[in-house]
């Protein structure tokens, strides 16, 4: 009791201190962000309740946009499709990037080349990786499908022409683009692992298998959560590839959140739905982000 | 034998412990070969892509797309790798693109660690709420917010500059997030140490958890280069004068409303690929010189 | 409660940011003061009408410099104007590449009125522009879907050639008897080659099908049309749409290396074609013109009109122009879409609006163009009814359509079922907005 009064101003001093130092840190990122990022995006807010058409004058509407969502079919599927999306890419890449990270973090001879071909998928063009993918899914003339004639599948699948197989085909192509960026990430968690950690788990005659389970994944704890939160954000937000792998198509098979946006607020001009789908679809990653959050953060404790 | 440091490939193949140790060699050396078969096999798949456009960029416009897929030019277009550099401007875009990589990267690495650190180790009141509108910002997609902020940076007279690309991608959350994640790593009783031995944060963050955040702020950089490299929409939306253009927008110009020289795209393809392999080629030492390697006892 | 956007932001940017102050007062108007124009345009190294039409005005009006704006080509270029206009930055005259995004830019208050400049101009597409009355854009190309054929593979597969006289049903056909002729005269071309494009189907229905509109919503009018495309699919007398898709064909490389004896396209494949040959990317082979396959015999034949389809191509004028250029923005946009611009662009292989005896003169005595009688009748003689209409509703109703498109060439629904659905969705999602 005695040491309550003293303790508590240097507490209030050292909370002020230590906020000036916070900000002094933050500031000169911080002042970027707030004008050229959060300033944009809170315009955005405003205008999901507007009918805003770009150009000028933007009324507001209260909720009517939100209401429309409600009753639009294309936005449905759209959502639909980018959850199928998520739902296989976030643990196909997650465990594609794990993988390729454990195989090339050792002194290999060549090993540096080999990591350069595994984030080559991600430099190069999307363009070409489309028209690649594109042709050897072809259901006539495509490698993949004579492949699968070969070994006695009698009905190949039609793939990207395919309302049925679009998706998996993007799902596949997405995986295979964004290992590599992932596995960057997981090469520089893994170098935290002190090695001593290995050895001692060594000492006690653990399996690969052990020390993988009691010591890598532990240890690569931050970094798994940095690259699943990203991951699933750019699933959910996923629009470039599959712009160019099939535009969408056929029908409505592969449209999703993004490309719907695109086209309602650029090719159909109605930029105040376009930015209430926008808000949704922020809502959706948020939520999940802030899922991960708190479970990471009970995890650490 | 550990993750880090491994003379014996391939974990899997090696079996634990209870073999003798010439027994081992073979099975390792076997596993070795068996290890650099599946490697040589996974790069064919990841390198096809690529192989594709090289292909492509030695072939006519016509002759680019056909049915099936033709996996050798014939004839072989040498001229397309003479032509790209007479015809347009590639050295220009190539400068643009690099002047815009380095200073994007540059300023995300050093503003976003900065302001990691603030996140990750300092305490002050509102900063969680702070964080988190940083990462849920990652989650709005862009091309809903980008007219808003093209009208703000044409109010600042920044539209149709380098700055306003600059401006946009140097102060993403992403590069803020990926530090922190990894300061968190870093044992708090270093800094404490520091702290006792009269360190101020500024001191403790160049001094101490700088040199040994280097794999992580090497792939940032990485990472940032090649997103600024590839960069398509952000030029396309803020960029209109022709010695302004980047390596993708200039590629662009080689499809015009009725006819595209595919050959040509391809080949300015293959030679933008070409540096940023490089760089990543280079930039790879410090990945495997991270924390094990600097003397630190976790 | 009305605010503009432009004045959230700049009130927000006030606060937090320095502004500097923009726009400045319009001078005093001297009608012979020299005067600088910005007009955008795309892809300038490879497309020479806007310096075409840039240098032709400058011989009547030196006094009046065009400055060409580079833009990206394709969508892009929309995506990048839409851009400028929101922020105040885009040129003083500017394209509209089809009627759809007339619609967005007239609508949305982008377009000065220009009923003064339309009102000495002649040609079908004006109408198109006019909205309550006034003209808001005047059109300077138009294109229309011929169908191009390869003489030289009608002749080995020794099927007799277009003349003037085809409904579809003589198309499909000739598609199918062209590849077994070609079959047996051991070459790999196919009959016919459709492109991915919506408009290959979808086009020609609207235009053709008496009493079919787009607005109404009842797309019954496309079935008879795609389910000639699905025969030829099945008959192998073209490649399917999934091949063209998957493999990214391209009707340049179709047509011009030969692989298909027939292709409907825009006119303006002329120009592309001419500039392909002489660049060694085309081979060189006798080819012709014909009009597009008729719905009925009632519009075939030499003494009758055809009908194709096709959207003009046209200039507005950006209503943020200083008041000083409108005048001569004006002019322009009346050179533009005249006789004189006509034949200039003519003379480098484009259809300008207004098509006169002297503008086919022009197209005709170019290098490599066929010289029969039907390829000029196919020029010059048709009704081109706009694919796109102007309404509020186009843009979601193409949209929907294009979707439905692929829908029904890639798989086996059936072309009933899609449509009912493509139906289903214009009422409850387009047409109730």
């Amino acid at each position: 009791m005695a040491t309550l009064p003293r303790t508590r101003p240097r507490n209030r001093r050292l909370v002020s201190r230590n906020t000036v130092a916070g900000w002094s840190f933050i500031l000169p990122n911080f002042l970027g962000f707030v004008g050229l990022t959060l300033l944009p995006v809170v315009v955005l807010f405003y205008v999901a309740f507007t009918n805003w058409n770009v150009f000028g004058v933007a009324e507001w509407t209260g909720t009517a946009n939100f209401r429309r969502m409600w009753d639009d079919a294309s936005f449905w599927t759209a959502l639909r499709n980018t959850v199928y999306y998520a739902v296989f890419h976030i643990p196909l890449t997650l465990a594609a990037a794990l993988g390729l990270a454990l195989l090339l973090n050792r002194k290999l001879r060549g090993v540096r080349f080999f990591r350069t071909i595994a984030f080559f998928p991600y430099i190069t063009s999307i363009v070409a990786i489309a028209v690649v993918w594109n042709q050897l899914f072809s259901p006539e003339y495509g490698p993949i499908n004579a492949l699968l004639g070969a070994v006695g599948v009698d009905n190949p699948p039609g793939w990207t022409a395919s309302a049925t197989w679009s998706m998996p085909a993007v799902i596949i192509v997405g995986t295979w683009r964004y290992m590599g960026y992932y596995m960057l990430l997981f090469l520089a968690g893994l170098q935290t692992i002190p090695a001593q950690l290995y050895e001692a788990a060594e000492t006690d005659g653990a399996s690969p298998w052990q020390r993988f389970v009691h010591v890598t994944l532990p240890g690569l704890r931050h970094t798994t959560f940095f690259v699943t939160v990203l991951l699933t954000i750019e699933s959910f937000k996923v629009f470039d590839l599959i712009l160019v792998m099939t535009g969408g198509g056929p029908g409505q098979s592969t449209l999703v959140l993004s490309q719907y946006i695109f086209q309602k607020g650029f090719e159909e001009n109605q930029f105040g739905y376009a930015s209430a789908v926008s808000i949704v679809l922020f809502a959706i990653c948020f939520g999940i982000t802030v899922i991960q959050f708190m479970v990471n953060k009970r995890r650490n404790s | 034998m550990t993750a880090t440091d491994l003379s014996t490939p391939v974990p899997a193949v090696v079996a634990p412990g209870k073999h003798g140790t010439s027994a081992r060699r073979v099975r390792s050396r076997g596993g070795r070969l068996l290890g650099y078969a599946a490697l040589v096999l996974a790069a064919a798949g990841l390198l096809l892509p690529f192989f594709w456009m090289v292909v492509a960029s030695l072939k006519t416009n016509n002759d680019v797309f056909t049915i099936p897929i033709t996996w050798l030019p014939d004839p072989v277009v040498w001229r397309n790798y003479v032509d790209i550099w007479q015809r347009s401007d590639m050295t220009t875009w190539l400068g643009n693109t690099l002047l815009l990589s380095v200073i994007v990267t540059f300023l995300q690495v050093f503003t976003g660690s900065f302001a990691a650190y603030g996140f990750a180790r300092v305490r002050f009141p509102g900063r969680n709420a702070l964080f988190l509108a940083y990462v849920g910002t990652i989650a709005v997609p862009w091309q809903s917010y980008m007219i808003p902020q093209f009208i703000l940076m044409s109010k600042l007279h920044l539209s149709n500059t380098l700055w306003s690309i600059v401006a946009i991608q140097a102060f993403g959350a992403v590069g803020v997030f990926l530090m922190k994640q990894f300061y968190e790593t870093i044992p708090e009783e270093l800094s404490e140490a520091a702290r006792v031995d009269g360190l101020s944060e500024y001191g403790i963050y160049r001094r101490i958890i700088l040199p040994l955040s280097r794999p992580a702020l090497a792939s940032l950089a990485l990472l940032m280069f090649t997103t600024t490299w590839n960069d398509y929409l952000g030029p396309l939306i803020y960029l209109r004068s022709p010695e302004l253009r980047t390596i993708q927008l200039g590629l662009n110009t080689f499809i015009s409303q009725y006819n595209a020289e595919y050959a040509l795209i391809m080949t300015g393809s293959v030679l933008s690929v070409l540096p940023v392999a490089v760089i990543f080629l280079l930039g790879q030492r410090y990945f495997i010189e991270g924390v094990a390697s600097t003397g630190l006892k976790g | 409660m009305k605010r503009a956007i432009p004045a959230v932001i700049s009130a927000a940017t006030a606060l937090t940011l320095v502004l500097t102050g923009c726009g400045g007062g319009d001078e005093p108007v001297d009608p012979n003061a020299p005067v600088t124009i910005t007009l955008a345009g795309w892809s300038l190294a490879s497309t020479p009408e806007f310096k075409t039409l840039a240098d032709g005005f400058k011989a009547t009006h030196p006094n009046v410099t065009v400055e060409l704006k580079e833009y990206a080509p394709g969508n892009d270029y929309d995506t990048q104007m839409i851009t400028d206009l929101a922020a105040g930055t885009a040129p003083d005259v500017y394209v509209m590449k089809n009627l759809k995004n007339f619609y967005t830019y007239q609508s949305g208050g982008q377009l000065l009125d220009v009923s003064d400049a339309a009102s000495g101009l002649n040609s079908p597409a004006l109408a198109s522009y006019q909205v309550d009355g006034k003209a808001y854009a005047v059109p300077y190309r138009q294109d229309s879907w011929v169908l191009f054929y390869n003489k030289d593979l009608f002749a080995k597969a020794k099927v007799a050639p277009p003349d003037g006289s085809w409904t579809w049903d003589d198309y499909t056909d000739a598609a199918k008897r062209l590849q077994t002729g070609l079959k047996a005269a051991g070459s790999n071309a196919t009959g016919a080659y459709q492109h991915t494009f919506q408009s290959t189907v979808q086009g020609f229905a609207l235009a053709q099908t008496p009493n079919a509109d787009l607005l109404s919503g009842d797309f019954g009018y496309l079935k008879p049309y795609y389910e000639r495309s699905l025969d030829l699919q099945a008959a192998g007398a073209q490649p399917t749409f999934g091949t063209a898709k998957t493999n990214k064909l391209t009707y340049q490389a179709q047509f011009g290396k030969q692989q298909s004896a027939m292709l409907l396209m825009g006119t303006w494949y002329v120009a592309t074609l001419l500039n392909q040959r002489q660049s060694g990317d085309a081979d060189t082979f006798q080819w012709g013109i014909a009009p597009a396959p008729q719905f009925d015999k009632s519009t075939t034949g030499a003494s009758a009109t055809p009908v194709t389809f096709g959207d003009p191509t046209g200039l507005g004028i950006n209503p943020k122009i200083n008041k000083s250029k409108a005048a001569a923005a004006k002019d322009f946009l009346k050179y533009a879409a005249g006789p004189e611009a006509g034949k200039a662009l003519a003379g480098i292989g484009i259809t300008p609006a207004q098509v006169t005896d002297a503008v086919t003169a022009s197209l005709f005595g170019l290098d490599g163009v066929p010289q029969d009688d039907l390829s000029k009748f196919a020029f010059a003689k048709h009704t081109v009814k706009p694919e796109n209409p102007v309404s509020k509703h186009t843009a979601g109703l193409q949209n929907l359509l294009n979707e439905t498109h692929s829908a029904i060439l890639s798989d086996s629904k059936g072309v009933d079922a899609e449509l009912s659905k493509a139906q289903s969705r214009a009422k409850n999602e387009v047409l109730n907005q």
